[in-house]
């Protein structure tokens, strides 16, 4: 099972949308709320060398944003 | 959820967008039994990143999201459409007997007939150093992005409704927000205005053209120029949030269509038909005058009537 992690902020649309897909694909993850966690975020920054949310990492590769069809191809969902 | 086997048929409508508009026609062309495709990367439109919208009729409050679930699940309780989500349409293309549309993923759509219903995207500044800190400091949606510039000094250029709410949603979280503004007026409402102005975080700038994004790695300022004096100056920004108004999305149909000076398609308000027959379109994208969620999924309704005559008239 690949390990996702998904950096969000409560009111991020794309960071919902991105949950919704992985619960529908029962993939665990674990989210990390860059507005309570300052450390997170500034992981989250130096990761992904930018400021907007989410930033999916799956394995240690990084997304920027919700992209499903490279989520798909990372997790390997219908494939 | 029942679509048809992808087998490339040849389809009477292909429906480009899933905002209002877009879900909205593929009911009523689901109804009408029009063999019907819908191609959008999300469900939603623009007021997806809406906390919280209060004038979707018969609804008193809802959030984007949820809106954007409900024409989603709406559109996929109807038998017989086609709908192709996570996908982006690259070109659309004339042919004898009606339109080859094609998406980036590389599959093809012939149809008789196209309704555009694609919305509008963020007007860019088009400034030295937006591209290269977009994301970095530059961003175009404060409801997302607002708390990642906690404790920042930052900026919003506009000074209409988007980006007096801009300043709302960054309040709680900036250390302090300049508001540049290019005229010598606010657009947005002035009752906002009047409490933002107060504010101690608050500074507006006013007759100030933004000229320029500065930094390294990340967004370090921006330059930008006085237009009384002339002067240039600079400020100290973790952050820019541009907010000065949308462009429509009609590139697509740009070479096709006739579009007015402001890239709306001009449509026959009576019809929604564009200037080439066989291409509707409906919503931010055409030049309807008011751009409302309510209004785009009527004016998508009619497009959709519309083309039921048109089909039935070719048959």
């Amino acid at each position: 099972m690949a390990q996702v992690k998904i950096y969000t902020t409560p009111t991020c649309v794309y960071c919902k949308m991105s949950k919704d897909f992985f619960h529908k694909n029962n993939i665990d993850f674990e989210e990390i709320n860059v507005v309570e966690d300052e450390k997170a975020r500034e992981d989250m920054i130096q990761k992904s060398h930018q400021m907007g949310v989410p930033v999916i990492d799956i394995d240690g590769e990084i997304f920027v944003g919700f992209n499903r069809p490279a989520l798909e191809k990372a997790l390997k969902i219908g494939a | 959820m029942r679509t048809l086997a992808f087998k490339n048929p040849m389809y009477d409508l292909v429906i480009i967008g899933g905002g209002p508009a877009g879900a909205a026609a593929a009911v009523y062309a689901a109804r009408k039994k029009i063999t019907t495709a819908l191609i959008t990367e999300t469900f939603g439109g623009q007021s997806i990143v809406s906390l919280d919208i209060q004038n979707w009729i018969g609804t008193p409050s809802i959030s984007g999201i949820a809106l954007a679930e409900q024409f989603e699940n709406h559109v996929r309780a109807q038998e017989d459409i086609h709908v192709e989500t996570g996908e982006w349409v690259s070109d659309v293309k004339k042919t004898d007997n009606g339109f080859t549309v094609k998406t980036k993923g590389d599959k093809i759509f012939e149809t008789k007939a196209v309704l555009l219903v694609t919305g509008s995207h963020h007007r860019k500044l088009n400034i030295p150093g937006e591209k290269e800190f977009d994301g970095k400091g530059v961003a175009y949606c404060a409801t997302c992005d607002a708390p990642l510039f906690k404790d920042k000094d930052v900026a919003v250029v506009g000074a209409g409704n988007a980006g007096l709410e801009a300043i709302v949603d960054l309040l709680p979280y900036a250390k302090s927000v300049t508001l540049i503004q290019r005229s010598d007026t606010i657009k947005g409402d002035p009752v906002t205005f009047e409490k933002l102005k107060n504010n101690e975080k608050v500074t507006v700038i006013m007759n100030a053209e933004t000229t320029a994004i500065l930094g390294d790695e990340f967004m370090t300022g921006a330059k930008y120029k006085d237009k009384e004096s002339g002067e240039e100056k600079k400020l100290k920004l973790g952050g820019l949030f541009v907010e000065i108004g949308a462009v429509p999305s009609s590139d697509l149909v740009k070479d096709l269509v006739q579009l007015n000076d402001r890239g709306e398609i001009v449509v026959d308000h009576k019809t929604q038909a564009s200037s080439l027959p066989g291409i509707w379109a409906a919503g931010d994208v055409s030049d309807v005058i008011y751009k409302q969620n309510n209004i785009s999924a009527g004016d998508a309704i009619k497009a959709v009537l519309n083309i039921n005559d048109y089909l039935r008239s070719r048959q």
